[in-house]
C-alpha cells in the first residue's frame, strides 16, 4: 500500500469554553465545538458526512450529536478511549475516507470532566463496582491516573536519577504558556518552587504535578488534502500517525520491563518511518501533560533526547516559549484545561496556520509580536512542523506529525 | 453475585470470572499461586487465559514461596476512595517475587501490586518504604472465599540498591 503521507489534511478546529461549570449537557458542548469547527473550516451543513469520537461512559455517541447539526452521516463510530485516541482517531478518518466511506470527518471529545464524571477518579469513577482485571489494582487503592502511573515515574528516578524539581519545570512552563491563552482556566505563572511546595496527592506527585480536571468539548474536522485545497483555512497536513501502539503485556504492563519505558519506544518508528523526519526537524511538541513527568517521559522516548535524559531536556529551557521547540504553547492540560489530548491537536494546528489565539490584536489574521511576556503572544515564529505525542498510560500511546 | 465488601468498594468476583476466582480463593487458603503454562513452564500473573509468551491454553496452578523485593513504589497521601482516607498515607508497591527474574527476557520478571502493611495490617510507616526492600506474602482474609495478598517488610538483606524519594 502506498504512503498516505501529505494526503490527509485537518481543515478545521473548534472547542467550547474551558471552565469548571459547563451547566449544560456533553451533548450540548460536542454541538458546539463542532460547529466552531465546521465554521473554522468554512464547512455548511452538507460539508460533514462522517463523526467520530471517544469516551469513557461519560459522553454523548455522534449520532445524537449529528442530529443537532443537521447532518445526515454516511459514517459514525463511538469508541471507548481517553488520551492517545485523538491521533488514532484522525488515523482512522484517514483510513474510512480512503476506503470510500464517508468524505470529511468531524472527531469530538466531550465531556465534563469536573462537574459530572470526574476525570481524577473520584465520586461516580470512586463507587463504582471492581471486577475483572481491576482487582489487581483498585483493591490495593490505586485507582485514578496518578495512582496508576506513578510507579513508572518513581522507577525512573531510580534508574536515572531524575528529580522531582527538573520536571517542576514542565508545570512552570506550560503555565508562562496559559499566561498566554485567554481561554486558559489557570493563567497564573507558577515557579518549580511552587510546584514542589505544593501538597502531596501521590508520591512522587504534588498537586501542581497534576493537570486540570475540565468540562469542555473540541473537536477536529479531518478530509482529503484535494478537498481541503477548496476550504476556507490554509490545509494543516498530515505527514505521518501512529495510534495506540502498545507495550508488551498491556494487560498488567509492569510485568515486561523495563518499567520506566513508556509506548513511544515501538511508536516513533512507524510515525517518524511514515513522515520521513527525524525529531531534529520537530519545531513544536505537544506531549500529553496528564502529569509533568509524562511530558518528560514521551520527549525522551521519542528521541528529542537521550533515554534517561528527559529530565534535564524538560529543565533547559527548551520546552518553553523563545526556546529551541516548545511543548504545549497553549499551556494544555496542566494549565489550560484537560481535554484528554484533543487541544494538543488543536493548538499545533493553529501553531501552524500561524493563528494562535494569543493576546496579539492581530493574532488571528497572522499578526504577532513574539514577545513571550506575561499577557502577550504564544505565537512560535515561522512553526513549520509540529508533533503530539499522546498519551493513555505507560504502556499505550499515539503520535502524530503535522506541517504547513 | 459473589462479591465481597472492602474499603467501601464492592469487589466482584462472578462464579464465571475464570481468571480471578480461584486466585482469591487460593489466597484464602493462605496459598500464593500463580498460572503456570504447561508447555513452556513459564508462570504469569495477573492469571489469565493464554501464555504471554506461547499463547498456550493449557495451565496449571504453581505455588511460589511468597518472597520478593520492592521493585517500584508510590505513597498516597490523598485517596481516591473514600474507604482509604483513614489509611493515609499508604503505601502501594511493585513487588518483584524471587521466582523468574529476568525470564524470559532480561527486563521481564513475575510482579504484583498490593500494600505494604505490618504484620497486623496496618499501612508500613512511609520512612521504612524503599526500592530494594525485601518483603514476604502476608495474606488479608475478607470473607471465607476472598482473601487479599499483601506484603509486609522481612530483615532479610535488600536486593540491590536501596533507594527512596528524597526529602
Amino acid at each position: 500500500m502506498g504512503s498516505l503521507k501529505d494526503k490527509y489534511c485537518i481543515v478545521g478546529v473548534g472547542e467550547t469554553e474551558y471552565s469548571r461549570q459547563s451547566r449544560r449537557s456533553t451533548r450540548a458542548m460536542a454541538v458546539e465545538a463542532i460547529k466552531r469547527a465546521m465554521a473554522d473550516a468554512g464547512l455548511g451543513g452538507d460539508g460533514v458526512d462522517g463523526m467520530m469520537s471517544y469516551q469513557g461512559g461519560d459522553s454523548t455517541p455522534g449520532n445524537w450529536v449529528s442530529a443537532d447539526l443537521g447532518l445526515r452521516l454516511n459514517f459514525y463510530m463511538d469508541i471507548m478511549g481517553g488520551g492517545s485516541s485523538t491521533e488514532a482517531l484522525i488515523g482512522l478518518a484517514m483510513g474510512a475516507i480512503e476506503a470510500g466511506m464517508c468524505q470529511t470527518v468531524a472527531i469530538f471529545r466531550s465531556m465534563n470532566g469536573y462537574s459530572d464524571f470526574r476525570i481524577g477518579g473520584t465520586g461516580a469513577r470512586a463507587a463504582q463496582p471492581v471486577r475483572g482485571l481491576d482487582l489487581a489494582q483498585v483493591p490495593f487503592g490505586m485507582r485514578s491516573a496518578g495512582q496508576s502511573f506513578a510507579p513508572t515515574f518513581m522507577r525512573h528516578m531510580y534508574e536515572y536519577g531524575t528529580t522531582s524539581a527538573q520536571v517542576a519545570h514542565v508545570r512552570a512552563a506550560h503555565s508562562k504558556h496559559a499566561s498566554q491563552n485567554p481561554k486558559a482556566l489557570l493563567k497564573e505563572r507558577v515557579t518549580v518552587d511552587d510546584v514542589l511546595g505544593s501538597r502531596w496527592i501521590v508520591k512522587p506527585l504534588h498537586l501542581l504535578d497534576c493537570c486540570v480536571e475540565t468540562d469542555n468539548a473540541t473537536s477536529v474536522i479531518v478530509t482529503s488534502a484535494e478537498r481541503a485545497r477548496d476550504l476556507k483555512k490554509k490545509p494543516v497536513y498530515i505527514m505521518g500517525v501512529a495510534g495506540r501502539v502498545n507495550k508488551p503485556r498491556t494487560d498488567f504492563h509492569w510485568a515486561h520491563g523495563p518499567i520506566s519505558r513508556v509506548a513511544g519506544y515501538h511508536a516513533k518508528d512507524i510515525v517518524f518511518g511514515q513522515a520521513g523526519i527525524t525529531p531534529e526537524d520537530v519545531d513544536v511538541t505537544g506531549s500529553y501533560d496528564a502529569f509533568t513527568f509524562t511530558t518528560m517521559l514521551q520527549l525522551e522516548e521519542y528521541g528529542f533526547c537521550k533515554k534517561g535524559e528527559g529530565g534535564q531536556y524538560v529543565s533547559s529551557g527548551i520546552i518553553e516559549l523563545g526556546g529551541r521547540r516548545p511543548n504545549n504553547t497553549s499551556g494544555s492540560h496542566l494549565c489550560e484545561g484537560y481535554t484528554h489530548g484533543m487541544s494538543m491537536v488543536i493548538e499545533n494546528v493553529r501553531q501552524l496556520r500561524g493563528q494562535v489565539d494569543d493576546y496579539c490584536p492581530g493574532g488571528a489574521d497572522g499578526q504577532h509580536s513574539y514577545d513571550y511576556a506575561k499577557g502577550k503572544c504564544r505565537q512560535v515564529k515561522n512553526a513549520r512542523i509540529t508533533m503530539n505525542l499522546g498519551w493513555a498510560m505507560p504502556a499505550t500511546g499515539s503520535a502524530l506529525i503535522l506541517h504547513n | 453475585m459473589p462479591s465481597v465488601e472492602y474499603r467501601g468498594m464492592n469487589l466482584v468476583i462472578p462464579e464465571n470470572d475464570s481468571e480471578w476466582r480461584e486466585h482469591f480463593k487460593l489466597a484464602r487458603g493462605h496459598r500464593l499461586m500463580l498460572r503456570a503454562c504447561t508447555e513452556c513452564r513459564l508462570m504469569r500473573y495477573p492469571p489469565s487465559h493464554g501464555c504471554p509468551w506461547c499463547a498456550s491454553l493449557d495451565w496449571t496452578w504453581q505455588p511460589v514461596g511468597g518472597g520478593g523485593h520492592i521493585y517500584s513504589y508510590e505513597i498516597v497521601a490523598h485517596a481516591i476512595q473514600p474507604g482509604f482516607k483513614e489509611w493515609t498515607p499508604y503505601a502501594v508497591v511493585l513487588v518483584e517475587l524471587d521466582e523468574q527474574r529476568g525470564q524470559p527476557t532480561e527486563h521481564e520478571g513475575l510482579r504484583i501490586i498490593a500494600n505494604l502493611v505490618t504484620p497486623d495490617f496496618r499501612p508500613e510507616r512511609e520512612d521504612n518504604v524503599a526500592i530494594g526492600k525485601r518483603v514476604r506474602v502476608i495474606f488479608q482474609d475478607l470473607n471465607d472465599d476472598f482473601a487479599l495478598p499483601q506484603f509486609t517488610l522481612t530483615d532479610e538483606p535488600p536486593v540491590g540498591r536501596v533507594w527512596q524519594l528524597p526529602g
